[in-house]
C-alpha cells in the first residue's frame, strides 16, 4: 500500500546557466497531500512543471505511478498523463468555450464514450466540485472562485490518480480559498486521489497538508510531517510559518 | 423461466466502458423479454465515474422497458463507488430565447447606444484636439513626433513597395489596352490621375489601418483591460488629451504625406513599365504626367486621404475604448476595429470620390 506513487531522486535543473533546482529528493505515498512550500522564487512551480512533464531537467530521476518520467515516449507519456490532473494557478480555462465543454474535453479527447454519458460525466463532476449551474457559461462570466472550481472540475474529469495544484488558494479571498481548500480534502477523500499542492498560504498548508516539503534556495531544507515543520528549528522554515 | 447472469469484468473505467456498452447491446436485444436480469459484481476490483454512471444508467434504461435489476456480490468498495458517483439530474436551464420584435428592439437599443458612445467620444477628440494644440502640456512628451515616427516613417518600406506594384501593374493592365490604339502615352495620363486621385491614398490608408489602426486599437485596448486608463483618470490626466490627441496629431500629419510619397513611387513603377515595355522616353513619360494633373486631382487625392486619416483614429479610438473582458476581450475588438476602419475607409472614399466628381463646376 505505501510503495511511493511518486518517487523523485537527485533532481538538479534550471533555466540556461543558473540553477533553480539543486539536488532535490522526495516521495509521495498514495492517498496523502503533499504540499510543496517555500518563499516566492525559491522553485515550487518549476518543479511542479517537472513532475508533470513540461520541462526537462539536467539530471536525476522522476518516477510517476511506476514510470520513469524522463524515459517515456510521446505515446507513454499522454498515456500516462490520463492518469493524472493539473489545477493551474488561474485555471486555464478555454475561454471561447462553455464550463461543461471545458470540463468534457479530456473526456472527448481521451475515451470513446456516447455522448449522453459523456454529458452525464461533466454534470457529475461539475456538481461535486458544485458548479453545476454554471454549466452553460462562459469562463468570462465565473468570479475566481467558481473558475478554479471549473478548472478542478475538468482536472478530476477522468478520475486521475494523482492531482497536482499550483497554488490553489492565491488571488481568493480567506473565505473562499477555505472553502477550495475543502473542496480539495473533500475529493481525496471520496476518490482516493493523492494530492501534491504547490503553495505559500500559511492557513491554507495548515487546513490540508498532511507533509510538507520546503523548498529554500533550490535545496529540499525540509521533508516530512506538517506537524513536524511546525515545531522545526531551521531558520526559514520558522520564518516562514511565524513571520 | 431463469434469470439470466450478466457477469462483469474486473475493470470498468473510461475506457472500458464503450466496449462493455456494445457487448451488452447485443445481449439485450436478444433477452428483451426476460423478466428479471442479474449482474454479477463478483470479478470487479476496479470502477471509476464513467463506470459507474454506465451500470447506473444501464440499471434504468432496463427498468423503464419492465425488466428487474438484481446487483449481486458487491464489494463495499464497489457499493461506495456506485453511491457516490449518481447519475446526475441534467440541471434546468432558463430558456432566455427572444422572439422577434425582442431581437429587433435589442438591436436597435444597442446601435443606439454605440451611436451616442461614439458621437460622445468623437466631440471629446475634437473638442481637446483643438485645445490640446494650444496647450501641449496636455499631452505626453514627445509623444507626437513618437507616434509620427510609429504610425509614418516606419510605414514607408512597405507602402513602398505595395505602391510601386500597383502602379507598375496598373500601367502593365492598361498598356495592353492602350497599345491597340497606338495610344501608349496615354498609360501616364491614366497612372497619374489614378494613383493621385484614387489608388494612392485608398492603398495608403488601408495599409495604416491594418498596421497603425490596430495598434492603436490594442494599445488603447490593453491599458484600459488593465485599469491604466483609470489610473490615468485618477491622477487627474484626461486620456484623452493625453493619449489620443498626440495620435491624431501624428496620423493627420503623416498619412497626407505618406499618400504623396506612395503617389510619386506608383507613377515611378508606372513608368518603368512605360519605358521597358511601351518604349516611352522617361522625360516625355513625366512631362506627360505633369500636364495632366490639375490642382483638382491633387487636390482630391489630399483631402481623401486627410479624411482617412481621421477615419482611421475615430475608428480605431472607439473600438479600444469598446473593450470587455480581458486578454481575448483585446483581440476581438482589434479584428473588428480593423474591418470596420477600412469599411469606412472605402464608404468614405466612394462618397468623396462621388461629390468631387459631380461636383467639379464647382472648382
Amino acid at each position: 500500500m505505501n510503495e511511493p506513487i511518486i518517487e523523485v531522486q537527485h533532481l538538479i535543473s534550471g533555466y540556461d546557466e543558473h540553477v533553480v533546482l539543486n539536488d532535490i529528493s522526495f516521495d509521495v505515498v498514495p492517498g496523502e497531500i503533499m504540499v510543496v512550500l517555500g518563499t516566492s522564487g525559491c522553485g515550487k512551480t518549476t518543479l511542479l512543471k517537472h513532475l508533470i512533464g513540461l520541462l526537462q531537467p539536467f539530471s536525476g530521476s522522476i518516477t510517476l505511478l511506476g514510470h520513469d518520467l524522463l524515459r517515456l515516449n510521446e505515446a507513454e507519456s499522454i498515456k500516462l498523463m490520463r492518469h493524472i490532473g493539473v489545477l493551474f494557478q488561474n485555471g486555464a480555462l478555454l475561454n471561447s468555450i462553455t464550463v461543461a465543454e471545458n470540463v468534457a474535453i479530456p473526456l472527448e479527447q481521451h475515451t470513446n464514450l456516447t455522448t449522453e454519458l459523456i454529458r452525464d460525466l461533466v454534470y457529475l463532476k461539475l456538481e461535486l466540485v458544485g458548479l453545476k449551474s454554471a454549466a452553460p457559461l462562459l469562463p468570462s462570466e465565473l468570479s475566481g472562485g467558481m473558475r478554479k472550481r471549473a478548472a478542478l472540475a475538468r482536472a478530476i474529469a477522468l478520475d486521475p490518480k494523482i492531482l497536482f495544484a499550483d497554488e490553489p488558494a492565491a488571488g481568493l479571498d480567506p473565505v473562499t480559498a477555505a472553502s477550495l481548500d475543502q473542496l480539495l480534502l473533500k475529493l481525496r477523500d471520496l476518490l482516493g486521489m493523492t494530492l501534491v499542492v504547490v503553495t505559500h498560504e500559511v492557513g491554507s498548508i495548515k487546513r490540508i497538508a498532511d507533509r510538507v516539503l520546503f523548498l529554500h534556495e533550490g535545496k529540499a531544507l525540509f521533508f516530512g510531517k506538517l506537524s513536524d515543520a511546525l515545531k522545526s528549528d531551521l531558520e526559514p522554515v520558522r520564518n516562514f510559518f511565524n513571520p | 423461466m431463469d434469470t439470466p447472469i450478466v457477469k462483469l469484468p474486473p475493470v470498468i473505467t473510461h475506457q472500458q466502458t464503450e466496449k462493455l456498452r456494445k457487448k451488452f447491446k447485443a445481449l439485450f436485444d436478444k433477452k428483451q423479454f426476460s423478466p428479471s436480469v442479474e449482474f454479477d459484481f463478483q470479478e470487479v476490483e476496479q470502477m471509476d465515474s464513467a463506470g459507474a454512471i454506465f451500470i447506473q444508467n444501464l440499471r434504468s434504461d432496463l427498468e423503464k422497458n419492465n425488466v428487474e435489476v438484481l446487483w449481486t456480490n458487491l464489494s463495499p468498495a464497489i457499493e461506495r463507488t456506485l453511491k457516490l458517483f449518481k447519475r446526475p439530474l441534467p440541471p434546468v436551464f432558463k430558456s432566455e430565447k427572444k422572439n422577434f420584435f425582442e431581437k429587433i428592439g435589442e438591436t436597435g437599443y444597442n446601435l443606439s447606444k454605440y451611436f451616442a458612445e461614439s458621437i460622445l467620444l468623437f466631440s471629446n477628440i475634437g473638442y481637446w484636439s483643438f485645445l490640446g494644440f494650444f496647450r501641449p502640456g496636455l499631452r505626453r512628451k514627445g509623444d507626437v513626433v513618437n507616434q509620427g515616427v510609429l504610425i509614418g516613417v516606419n510605414a514607408l518600406p512597405i507602402v513602398a513597395l505595395i505602391a510601386f506594384l500597383i502602379g507598375f501593374i496598373l500601367a502593365l493592365q492598361s498598356a495592353a489596352q492602350l497599345r491597340q490604339f497606338g495610344a501608349n502615352i496615354y498609360v501616364a495620363d491614366l497612372i497619374a490621375i489614378a494613383m493621385v486621385s484614387e489608388m494612392g491614398p485608398l492603398i495608403t490608408a488601408i495599409l495604416v489601418a491594418g498596421r497603425s489602426g490596430s495598434a492603436i486599437t490594442a494599445e488603447i485596448a490593453t491599458m484600459k483591460v488593465s485599469e491604466e486608463i483609470d489610473a490615468l483618470t485618477v491622477m487627474g490626466v484626461d486620456p484623452v488629451p493625453y493619449l489620443i490627441v498626440p495620435k491624431l496629431y501624428a496620423i493627420i500629419i503623416t498619412l497626407p504625406l505618406l499618400t504623396v510619397f506612395a503617389n510619386i513611387i506608383g507613377i515611378t513603377g508606372g513608368a518603368v513599365i512605360g519605358v521597358t515595355y511601351l518604349d516611352i522616353n522617361f522625360v516625355a513619360f513625366f512631362k506627360e504626367v505633369f500636364t495632366v494633373l490639375r490642382y483638382k486631382e491633387i487636390f482630391t487625392g489630399l483631402i481623401k486621404s486627410l479624411s482617412f486619416s481621421i477615419i482611421i483614429l475615430l475608428t480605431a479610438t472607439y473600438f479600444g475604448f469598446r473593450v470587455k473582458g480581458g486578454a481575448e476581450g483585446v483581440g476581438r475588438v482589434t479584428t473588428a476595429s480593423v474591418v470596420a476602419s477600412i469599411f469606412f475607409v472605402i464608404v468614405a472614399d466612394s462618397i468623396l470620390g462621388l461629390i468631387f466628381y459631380f461636383g467639379e463646376s464647382a472648382f
